[in-house]
């Protein structure tokens, strides 16, 4: 996953919500729809499908059960990015950069993009 | 706790046991987070059949690892029977040569050595092959 292969937009968007700070599952959730300005909702199959295969792939790692101040006393499992994660994230990123950069040079970005 | 949540509950009880063991209490929790910050039967609608597609998925996804590792025990038996055969067929054919050159005074030795040393690289083949036979079966695999 973390090679050549690209990224699903589901993982690419967990690794883009991890990258800031660990954050358990409906915290992940949240960062997903903030960062992609409501235009991708997760849902609980989805997401914890992906931090299953991601776990596996080492691109996250399970930190330890936290109480988030923010939600009630019930202690959370809390998800961080890991080296790999990162790397695979920074590759995914360079690779749409080019793309845009290539879009850019044939003028298919609207104006102002 | 709510009528809601314990159907979803139940829903949850659908995935892989490895699965459910490691992710039903936050998917849980995690439901009980969503409906806490949004309301709307819709929504509620629309968790209950995502969380089922990622069930039909998780149950694919075991399958296809339960049929990889099936396959893989399956060869690994081949191996060692084949194995098992090649030396059980060496060791008669020894035998066979130092029955045939009894009292003959024949050197049989540059027949015997190669097939000794098959027969001894067969049993290591069916041994290893044995061992990765059951560590194919005994791969977590959850129903």
């Amino acid at each position: 996953m973390a090679g050549t292969k690209a990224l699903t937009p589901a993982v690419l968007h967990i690794l883009l919500a991890l990258s800031a700070q660990e954050r358990h599952g409906y915290g992940i959730m949240k960062q997903v729809e903030s960062d992609s300005q409501g235009k991708v909702r997760m849902g609980p199959g989805t997401l914890y499908g992906s931090i299953r295969r991601m776990t596996e792939a080492g691109l996250i790692r399970e930190s330890d059960r936290k109480i988030d101040p923010h939600l009630d006393d019930e202690r959370r499992v809390y998800y961080g990015i890991t080296a790999r994660g990162q790397q695979a994230l920074a590759t995914e990123l360079r690779r749409y950069r080019q793309v845009v950069a290539v879009a850019h040079e044939r003028s298919l970005l609207p104006e102002g993009a | 706790m709510d009528g809601q949540r314990r159907c979803y509950r139940r829903l949850l009880r659908l995935y892989p046991r490895s699965y459910r063991e490691r992710f039903a209490d936050s998917m849980e929790q995690t439901f009980a987070d969503l409906r806490r910050e949004r309301v709307g039967h819709a929504f509620v609608i629309w968790i209950f059949v995502e969380t089922f597609a990622g069930v039909v998925r998780e149950r694919a996804t075991d399958l296809a690892r339960w049929t990889m590792v099936r396959n893989a025990a399956d060869v690994f038996r081949l191996v060692k029977y084949l194995a098992l055969a090649v030396g059980g067929l060496t060791v008669a054919g020894i035998v066979t040569v130092m029955v045939l050159a009894r009292g003959t005074g024949e050197d049989i030795t540059g027949v015997v050595a190669p097939a000794l040393l098959l027969v001894a690289l067969s049993v290591v083949t069916a041994v290893v092959a044995a061992i990765f036979q059951r560590r194919g079966r005994r791969e977590p695999v959850s129903r």
